[in-house]
C-alpha cells in the first residue's frame, strides 16, 4: 500500500517519463516532419504533469504524508508551485522553438523529448528530500541541458555553448558530489532530515566544508557570482528557445532545490549558510549589474541580467524566513515571466530575410516600425529594473521587505543602491529602441505563436498583474509554510 | 601480511601507472597505462572489500570508459609534439599548483594524526543485510528501498544515448542495410538466369 | 564493516597466479636480453638502433584519424555495458528483493530497449 501511495505522489514525473519516452518512438518513425506534432503532445504531457501536481498546492500539502519512497522524495506544496512555474516555462520553451528552428532547418523530433526528461529531472529536483535524489534529479536535468545547449550542431557558437556549459557543468557536479560526500561522511546519512538532526547543535568543520562545497556547487546552477562565468556564452551560444528554457526553468529549479536543502538539511546552521547566502546575492547583484554594461549583445545582456536578478532574489534567502521563502518564490513566478517575454521578444527580432537580430545597436528605432514590439520589450526591461508600477517592482519590494523584517537592513540598503545602477543598462536598451537613428534592421515578421506568449507576458508583468498579488502571494504563503513545516 | 604486501603492490602499480599515463610521448600508451591503473585500482578495492566495486572498474572503466578513451584519442588526432612544446613554459605553474597539492596532503595528514575528526554515525537507514555479500547487499538495497531512484538513473542513461545520437549521429545515404522482405520475397527466377552463349560469343547480362 | 562479509582468502589463488604470471612474463622479457648481452658482442649504433622497415622509409604518421562514427558506437556500448553491470548484483539479490525486485529490473531494461529501439530506427546501429 505504502508503494502505491509513493507512486501517487510521483505521478507528475511518471507522465513526463511515460510521454517522453512514447514521444521517443514517436520521434524515431516519424522523423523530423513529426516534430510540431510531437511538441503539441510534449506540451499536452506537461500540462497534465502540471495538474496532477497541482492539488499538493492548493491543499498546501505538508508534512509526513508527502513523503514518497521512503523519505526520497518529498512532494509537497513548495515541491508543486516550483514544479508548476518549472512545467509553465518548459512549455513556453516548446511554443517558441519550430518557428525558430524550422527556419535554419534544424527542427527536430528529439528536442522536446529532451525538454520533457529535462522537466522531469527538474521535478525531481525540487521534491528531492535525500542528496541521492538531489544528485539524480540534477544530472538528469544538466545531461539534457547539455545537449540541448549544443542542439544547432553545424553552428560553431552552439557547440561551443554546448561544450563550455558541459565541462564546467561537469566540474560544478564534481563540486557538489565532493561537498555531499563530506556532507554524508559526517552526518552519517544521505536523508535530509537526517542531516538536519546529526548536524544539531555545535557543526563540525568537516561538516561545515561540506555545506560550502554544496552551496558552491547549487550556486553554479542558479548562475550566481562568483559562480557565473558560463552564463554569458552559454546564453549567447545556446539557440534562443533552448536560451528561454535555460534562463527560466533550470533557474528555478536550482534556486528551489537551494532552498530545500539550506532549509530541510541544513536548517540548524543558520548563522553558517547565511553569510555565504548574503555574499554571494550581493556579489552577483553587482557583478550582474556591473557586467551587463558593456554588452552589446542582447542575449549576453539578458545572461547578466538573469545573474542580477538571482542576487535578488538569494535576499529573500539570506533573510532565512518562512516570509523571505515566500517572496523569493513569488519573485521567481514574476521573474520567470519577465524572462520567458524578454527572449520571446528577442525571438521576435528578425530581419527581412528572418535571420535573427541580436545585436542591440540593431534595433535602435525599434519603436518606428515595430510599435508593439517595442512597447513590450520596453516593458520587460522596466520591469526587470523594477521600476513601479510594473509587476516586477512587486517581487523585489517583497524581498526586500522579508529582509528588513528579518533584521537586515544594510543587505537591503545596498541592494536597493546597486538595483538603480542596474536600471542603467535596461534603460539603454529602451533608449537605443526609442530616440536612436532608426536602423531598421530588425524588420521581419513574427509567428502567431511568439505573439500570443509575448501579450501573455506583457499582461502579466503589467500593472495589471497586480490583481494577481493576493492570489500568488497566497500560493507562494502555502509553499513557503510547506517548506518551513516542522513535524 | 599477505593483504598488506599486495596493499603495496597494487598501490605503488596504481602510482607507477599514473606516472606514465602521463609521461608517455604517445596518447595511445598513455590509454593502455590508465587501464594499467584501473586494474590496480580494481585490486585495491578488492582488499578494502568492495568487491562490486572492483568488478564495475574492469566492467566498466576498463571494459567501455577506456574503449571510449582511446576512440577520442584517435579521433582527435592531437599533435603531441606541439602540445609538449608548452612545457617548459607552463612548467613554473605546474610546480605551484603541485606544491599547493603538497602543502594540502601535509596539512590533510597533519589534521588527520591531530585526531578530532567526529565523523557522524551512520544512520541504519541504508546498512547492508546481516550475513548478504557485498554484491547482494547492494541489490537488497538498489532494487527495493532505491527503485524510484535507479528507474531515473535508467532515464538519464536513456538521455545520454539520445543525447549522443542526436549530435553526431548523420543520416548517411550510402548505408546497405538488410530488408529482410526484400530478401524473402526474392525467388529463383529471378536470382539466377540460363543462357547458352553461342561458340565464340559472350553472355550479355 | 562488520557486516560486510568477504573472504578475503577466496582471491588467494587469484593473486598467487597473478605474481606467479608477472615473474614469468618478465622473466620471457628480461632473460634473453640478459643473455644475449653476455654471450654476444654488443656495438649499438645508430643504424642498428633504426626500427626496420622493408621498403621505403616511415613518411607518415601511422595514425590516421578516426570517424566520429566511432564515438557513437563507443557511447551506446558504455550504456549498455552499464545495463549489464547492474545485471548482476539485480540476478544474486532475486531471493531478498522478490517481485518488486524483478519488475524494477524489466522497467529499467523496458527504458533502455526503447533507447536501442530509437537508435536502430535512427540508423545509430549502421555503419556503411
Amino acid at each position: 500500500m505504502e508503494f502505491q501511495a509513493s507512486l501517487a505522489l510521483v505521478a507528475p514525473e511518471l507522465v513526463l517519463s511515460l510521454s517522453g519516452l512514447a514521444l521517443l518512438l514517436a520521434a524515431a518513425w516519424g522523423g523530423d516532419k513529426a516534430s510540431r506534432l510531437i511538441s503539441i503532445l510534449a506540451v499536452a504531457a506537461l500540462v497534465g504533469a502540471g495538474f496532477l501536481a497541482a492539488p499538493a498546492l492548493c491543499n498546501g500539502a505538508s508534512g509526513p504524508d508527502t513523503l514518497a519512497f521512503g523519505g526520497q522524495v518529498k512532494v509537497d506544496a513548495f515541491a508543486a508551485f516550483a514544479k508548476l512555474l518549472i512545467y509553465l516555462a518548459a512549455a513556453a520553451s516548446l511554443i517558441v522553438a519550430p518557428a525558430f528552428f524550422e527556419r535554419v532547418k534544424a527542427m527536430r523530433a528529439e528536442y522536446p523529448v529532451l525538454v520533457l526528461f529535462a522537466a522531469m529531472g527538474m521535478g525531481i529536483m525540487v521534491s528531492a528530500a535525500d542528496l541521492v535524489t538531489l544528485y539524480i534529479g540534477l544530472e538528469l536535468n544538466s545531461l539534457a541541458a547539455y545537449v540541448l545547449a549544443a542542439f544547432l550542431r553545424t553552428d560553431e557558437r552552439s557547440a561551443e555553448a554546448g561544450l563550455k556549459y558541459f565541462v564546467l557543468g561537469a566540474l560544478a557536479s564534481g563540486f557538489l558530489l565532493y561537498g555531499m560526500s563530506l556532507t554524508y561522511g559526517f552526518a552519517g546519512t544521505t536523508s535530509f532530515a537526517g542531516i538536519h538532526a546529526a548536524l544539531a547543535g555545535d557543526m563540525s568543520k568537516g561538516a561545515l566544508f561540506g555545506l560550502v562545497f554544496v552551496l558552491s556547487g547549487l550556486a553554479f546552477k542558479i548562475s550566481a557570482a562568483p559562480f557565473h562565468m558560463w552564463t554569458p556564452d552559454v546564453y549567447e551560444g545556446a539557440p534562443t528557445p533552448v536560451t528561454t528554457f535555460f534562463a527560466s526553468a533550470p533557474k528555478v529549479a536550482a534556486m528551489a532545490l537551494t532552498m530545500r536543502v539550506v532549509v530541510d538539511a541544513f536548517g540548524a546552521q543558520v548563522q553558517a549558510w547565511q553569510q555565504i547566502v548574503m555574499i554571494v546575492a550581493l556579489v552577483s547583484i553587482v557583478v550582474g549589474a556591473l557586467g551587463a554594461i558593456g554588452q552589446d549583445n542582447i542575449k549576453r545582456l539578458m545572461a547578466y541580467s538573469s545573474i542580477n536578478n538571482v542576487g535578488f532574489i538569494l535576499i529573500g534567502l539570506a533573510a532565512a524566513t518562512q516570509q523571505g521563502a515566500s517572496a523569493m518564490l513569488v519573485y521567481l513566478a514574476i521573474y520567470v515571466a519577465m524572462t520567458i517575454g524578454g527572449f520571446v521578444a528577442i525571438l521576435m527580432l528578425k530581419d527581412a530575410n528572418g535571420e535573427p537580430v541580436e545585436q542591440i545597436a540593431q534595433i535602435a528605432g525599434l519603436s518606428s516600425h515595430r510599435k508593439v514590439l517595442a512597447v513590450c520589450l520596453a516593458m520587460i526591461m522596466f520591469s526587470l529594473a523594477g521600476i513601479p508600477p510594473l509587476f516586477g517592482f512587486w517581487g523585489k519590494f517583497l524581498v526586500f521587505q522579508a529582509a528588513v523584517q528579518a533584521g537586515m537592513v544594510p543587505l537591503a540598503a545596498i541592494g536597493i543602491a546597486a538595483s538603480v545602477i542596474g536600471a542603467f543598462y535596461y534603460l539603454k536598451v529602451v533608449k537605443v529602441m526609442y530616440f536612436d537613428e532608426p536602423a531598421n534592421v530588425a524588420v521581419g515578421k513574427s509567428d502567431w505563436a511568439h505573439q500570443a506568449l509575448l501579450a501573455i507576458c506583457a499582461i502579466f508583468i503589467s500593472p495589471l498583474g497586480y490583481l494577481l498579488t493576493g492570489w500568488l502571494g497566497g500560493m507562494a504563503d502555502k509553499a513557503a509554510a510547506a517548506l518551513y513545516f516542522v513535524g | 601480511m599477505i593483504q598488506t604486501l599486495a596493499f603495496y603492490i597494487f598501490a605503488s602499480l596504481v602510482i607507477a601507472s599514473a606516472v606514465m599515463v602521463i609521461m608517455s610521448r604517445n596518447p595511445v600508451h598513455s590509454v593502455l597505462w590508465l587501464i594499467v591503473a584501473f586494474f590496480n585500482a580494481a585490486g585495491l578495492m578488492v582488499l578494502v572489500g568492495a568487491e562490486f566495486i572492483a568488478m564495475l572498474l574492469v566492467i566498466v572503466y576498463v571494459g567501455a570508459v577506456a574503449v571510449l578513451f582511446l576512440f577520442v584519442v584517435m579521433m582527435l588526432d592531437i599533435d603531441f609534439a606541439e602540445l609538449r612544446a608548452g612545457f617548459v613554459k607552463n612548467f613554473p605553474l605546474g610546480l605551484a599548483i603541485a606544491l599547493v597539492l603538497l602543502a594540502e596532503m601535509v596539512m590533510g595528514l597533519g589534521a588527520y594524526k591531530a585526531g578530532g575528526m567526529q565523523l557522524g554515525t551512520p544512520d541504519g537507514t541504508a546498512a547492508a543485510a546481516v550475513g548478504a555479500s557485498n554484491i547482494k547487499a547492494i541489490g537488497a538495497l538498489l532494487y527495493s528501498k532505491y527503485l524510484f531512484l535507479f528507474e531515473s538513473a535508467g532515464i538519464i542513461l536513456l538521455v545520454a544515448m539520445i543525447g549522443a545520437i542526436v549530435l553526431t549521429h548523420r543520416q548517411r545515404g550510402d548505408t546497405r542495410g538488410q530488408v529482410i522482405s526484400r530478401q524473402v520475397a526474392r525467388r529463383p527466377e529471378e536470382a539466377t538466369v540460363n543462357t547458352q552463349p553461342e561458340v565464340g560469343k559472350g553472355v550479355q547480362l | 564493516m562488520e557486516s560486510l562479509v568477504v573472504d578475503l582468502s577466496q582471491y588467494l589463488p587469484i593473486l598467487i597466479f597473478l605474481v606467479i604470471a608477472l615473474a614469468l612474463s618478465a622473466a620471457f622479457v628480461f632473460l634473453p636480453m640478459g643473455v644475449a648481452r653476455l654471450t654476444g658482442t654488443h656495438k649499438p649504433d645508430a643504424e642498428k638502433l633504426s626500427e626496420y622497415e622493408c621498403g621505403f622509409p616511415a613518411f607518415e604518421d601511422p595514425r590516421s584519424q578516426f570517424d566520429v562514427r566511432f564515438y557513437l558506437v563507443a557511447i551506446l556500448f558504455i550504456v549498455f555495458d552499464l545495463e549489464a553491470a547492474f545485471l548482476f548484483p539485480w540476478a544474486v539479490s532475486l531471493d531478498m528483493t522478490g517481485w518488486p525486485g524483478w519488475i524494477t529490473m524489466m522497467v529499467f531494461l523496458f527504458e533502455l530497449a526503447i533507447g536501442l529501439a530509437y537508435a536502430w530506427k535512427k540508423g545509430a546501429l549502421e555503419w556503411e
